[in-house]
């Protein structure tokens, strides 16, 4: 039976800029009962739909007074064929990554997405925390079953920084997103967005990655831990209206599925390419905290295998596939 | 045989309990004896001579670490699935996933790989005892190289 929040997200789909709409048009395009289309219309009002309903016309959807952020909000806007495609929401939860790793090992589909409105336990690199309050921001994690061997596993970093980088300057405008290597989205130069990849794999076979991602949408400065206020920021802080955080999940999976059938059908080539059009650093100082080591010099990019390069003083190139990179010039993480 | 498969079998026993081990046939190349000593030196070369007759037919060159697949049918190479960093803990504070003497179960964490922050925690597929740990925390690895000796 197709979930509940599938069959609401198809009512919003029918009722929305449409005016009144009579109940057994809406019975018909969706193939159940108008019975069933009433229990769902209570359902939707619960969720905080407005939705008016008169016997002689029918259902008509208000806009709301404030957006939604919900599966039903979200199926209803996506335009995908697998990413996101199953939707499971949670209000709070401790990390995404967690609950979407035990989907995958429990069969979850590729492109089965975990959404929840507040982390307890939000995940960063190297078991770093992600600051994850409710009401603002996005946590999702998405599952994937590439074909590909491990090895290559690291590229979907770059598919999903591609992705993320994408749907910044599709709500802010060109040229606001910009990537830190390997893949946080820096909106001013500060921190916006994360992401944490988890891969489970055999020696030959990838099993299934999950793809984190964390989104500062509509966080105020004043709700950031004072150790990140410097070097972390929010669309919002941005001073553009509130992110609809619905749409931006919705946009967020489709340009996941442009990019990673991208690089399924086209290989890394293209993806890195995209990549580099987001990244400012080619050419200034930087630093990259690698586990026992910092590598100090003037960025070189990024080899066609998204590897850091790194130019050091004593004039030798260093290629960097772990750390933390910051612009020497900053004081960011 | 060669230094680089002396050093490859002088990295396999020296995590291990195994103190002497000769191979009438180290992958064809002829006969080695190690043995570890008490003192300075740990593994002492005792000796080392051609087999007497080659082998006919030309052997198929192999991995080093399916040479030392000789040793005891009970003890399992955990590889590394991917070029990355090796890292035997979760954060930098936390306490390693293993160490040796460890007994784990079948798909028990025993280190992340991470590559441009893709981390792979690496699981044992069979249950049994870590008996040897190959490389460091934090140091780069390579695509197959052996990370864990686990005895079943």
């Amino acid at each position: 039976m197709r979930e509940a929040y599938k069959t609401q997200a198809e009512i919003v789909k029918v009722l929305r800029n449409s005016g009144f709409v009579s109940g057994e048009r809406v019975s018909a395009s969706l193939g159940v009962s108008r019975t069933a289309v009433w229990k769902h219309i209570e359902s939707l009002r619960l969720m905080g739909y407005s939705i008016d309903a008169t016997p002689s016309k029918g259902y008509r959807l208000n806009p709301p007074a404030s957006p939604l952020f919900n599966a039903v909000e979200v199926a209803s806007l996506l335009s995908t064929e697998f990413v996101g495609r199953d939707i499971t929401w949670h209000d709070s939860v401790a990390s995404t990554n967690i609950m979407a790793k035990e989907a995958a090992r429990d069969g979850a589909l590729e492109g089965a997405a975990i959404v929840a409105d507040s982390q307890t336990l939000g995940k960063g690199r190297m078991g770093r925390r992600w600051v994850s309050p409710a009401g603002v921001n996005l946590y999702t994690s998405i599952v994937l079953r590439p074909t590909f061997p491990p090895t290559d596993a690291h590229h979907l970093t770059f598919v999903s920084a591609v992705a993320l980088a994408t749907t910044a300057d599709e709500f802010l405008g060109k040229g606001q997103g910009s990537l830190k290597w390997p893949n946080d989205l820096l909106l001013d130069s500060k921190k916006a967005g994360g992401i944490l990849l988890e891969m489970d794999s055999d020696i030959d076979r990838v099993n299934f990655v999950i793809v984190g991602l964390g989104v500062n949408l509509n966080m105020k400065g004043r709700m950031f831990p004072a150790e990140l206020r410097n070097i972390a920021t929010s669309f919002l802080e941005r001073g553009v209206k509130p992110i609809d955080r619905a749409m931006f999940t919705a946009r967020l999976y489709r340009n996941m599925e442009i990019w990673y059938k991208r690089y399924m059908g086209e290989g890394f080539l293209p993806v890195i390419a995209a990549w580099r059009g987001f990244f400012r650093s080619e050419g200034k100082p930087v630093k990259v905290a690698c586990h026992d080591r910092v590598v100090e010099g003037i960025c070189l990019g990024l080899d066609d295998n998204g590897a850091l390069l790194v130019r050091t003083a004593s004039g030798d190139t260093q290629r960097v596939v772990s750390g933390d990179m910051s612009e020497a010039s900053q004081r960011h993480q | 045989m060669d230094i680089k498969d002396l050093k490859a079998l002088y990295k396999f026993i020296k995590d291990t309990d195994i103190t002497e081990i000769e191979l009438d046939d180290f992958d064809g190349k002829g006969k080695v004896k190690l043995k570890r000593g008490q003192g300075a030196q740990p593994v002492a070369v005792q000796a080392l001579q051609r087999a007497a007759t080659p082998p006919a037919a030309p052997r198929e060159e192999k991995p080093v670490v399916e040479a030392v697949s000789v040793k005891p049918d009970n003890i399992k190479i955990v590889t590394s699935p991917m070029v990355g960093t090796f890292y035997r803990a979760a954060s930098p504070e936390a306490q390693a996933f293993v160490e040796i003497g460890s007994v784990v179960k079948s798909g028990a964490p025993l280190c992340i790989i991470e590559a441009m922050k893709l981390m792979n925690e690496v699981e044992a597929e069979l249950g049994g005892k870590i008996v040897s740990i190959l490389v460091e925390n934090g140091q780069p690895v390579e695509y197959g190289e052996p990370l864990f000796h686990i005895e079943t």
